[in-house]
């Protein structure tokens, strides 16, 4: 699973809109995945690093906790309601999101463009 | 080149004992049906059935921005004043549109808040309307996020609202038409989405006047988005439910923007809830 985040970061330097809209997000962001903890951590809008846990030393801004399947069908093209969605996922219960929730909603849109780099082709939509 | 056969103009009605100057559009002739707009929005939403000629060949449709939405200014004095929308205000301004432009018990097709308000007048003044097409509206939905976050001097609030309603907006929609409906949410002015939000969120005295809605004299049939996250099927499925007569569509490709996200998807099932509303005797031109 680390690699789809990998492949994330290697995508996001090919967006600059996106690079624009996280220009002022410095931030390290918590991916947990069935108890597997992944490490984000943005500069200026860049993906600098991507860090598989455990950690207990490692200061993160606000979390995403959700399982491998969950994930999986978030990134299909067109995913199943609920699973087309950062907060969707929240809302049906397959995701939690925890941490300073006001850091997320101020980087909303650059947030959920950015999980969604992962989806599978062209016309997939954040 | 084309020009739109949309006409927009402007009517003064009071409300709240004061004057407000409201923006209007419409398209089309015979029986008039009342759009209502979403929170956070505006009339733009509803440009893809107005114009439609299939639509408007027998219908004439007419959308107003609410006052803080749209064209439509703010009364006077609200630099100082906390914008936070009421059932009673919102009923008002709906019934005050309705005589002012001299509407024959029109069709109410009004969605999100729009659709919650049509409910209300359904229980409340049905003898003013031909009958009900809520869309995207279920009895009450408290919030599942802090409605304070779209409204806050360090942040932007238009565009926070915009990303949060993206969660709403189906994966099928057409990518320009989705963010020509979250572009409307960007521009809505400072503190309006959350004082819609404050009506849509906080208000739960619908779910006792469903029962009194009399859909022998004024059907009610309710369209809802298997992608909306606000109001979900299973909402307007339980709200259909406490209507007795209401009918309900569960529209499998759409999210909680139908008309304006996605207006194709959207389009059959709104001619379908058109053709379930009864033909009135006399209809203003």
């Amino acid at each position: 699973m680390i690699d789809r985040f990998r492949e994330i970061a290697t995508r996001l330097e090919d967006q600059p809109h996106l690079l624009r809209l996280g220009r002022l997000f410095s931030e390290t962001v918590l991916i947990e995945i069935e108890g597997d903890e992944i490490y984000l951590t943005f500069d200026t809008g860049r993906i600098v690093s991507v860090v598989a846990g455990p950690s207990r030393k490692t200061p993160w801004r606000f979390a995403l906790r959700t399982d491998a399947d969950a994930l999986e069908q978030f990134w299909q093209a067109r995913p199943a309601p609920g699973f087309h969605d950062v907060f969707g996922l929240a809302k049906i219960g397959r995701g939690r999101i925890d941490g300073d929730i006001l850091s997320l909603v101020k980087n909303l849109r650059f947030f959920k463009e950015v999980m969604a780099l992962a989806r599978c082709k062209e016309e997939a939509a954040a | 080149m084309s020009i739109e056969p949309i006409t927009g103009r402007y009517i003064t009605v009071e409300i709240a004992g004061a004057p407000r100057r409201i923006y209007f559009e419409e398209a089309g002739q015979g029986r008039p049906v009342l759009c209502l707009h979403t929170a956070g929005a505006d009339t733009r939403q509803w440009r893809h059935l107005m114009n439609d000629a299939k639509v408007t060949a027998d219908h004439r449709l007419i959308a107003f921005d609410m006052p803080w939405h749209g064209k439509s200014l703010p009364p006077e004095g609200f630099e100082t004043e906390e914008y936070l929308l009421t059932t009673e205000d919102y009923i008002e301004t709906v019934l005050a549109v309705v005589a002012g432009l001299g509407l024959e018990r029109p069709i109410l097709a009004g969605c999100s808040m729009g659709g919650r308000i049509a409910l209300q007048l359904a229980a409340l003044h049905p003898e003013h309307f031909g009958g009900f097409i809520a869309i995207e509206a279920s009895d009450f939905q408290p919030a599942w996020y802090d409605i304070d976050w779209f409204h806050r001097p360090d942040a932007h609030g238009g565009e926070m609202g915009a990303a949060l309603v993206s969660a709403n907006i189906s994966p099928y929609a057409p990518n320009a038409e989705r963010w020509n409906t979250l572009w409307m949410f960007m521009q809505s002015g400072p503190g309006v989405f959350r004082g819609d939000l404050s009506f849509y969120t906080r208000d739960d005295s619908l779910i006792g006047r469903l029962a009194q809605i009399d859909t022998g004299k004024t059907p009610v049939h309710l369209l809802v988005g298997a992608y909306d996250l606000t109001c979900t099927p299973e909402d307007a499925k339980r709200t259909a439910a406490a209507i007795p007569g209401a009918t309900v569509s569960v529209m499998d490709e759409l999210g909680h923007f139908p008309m304006s996200e996605h207006p194709q998807g959207f389009r059959p099932f709104f001619l379908d809830a058109l053709a379930r509303m009864p033909r009135v005797a006399a209809q203003a031109a």
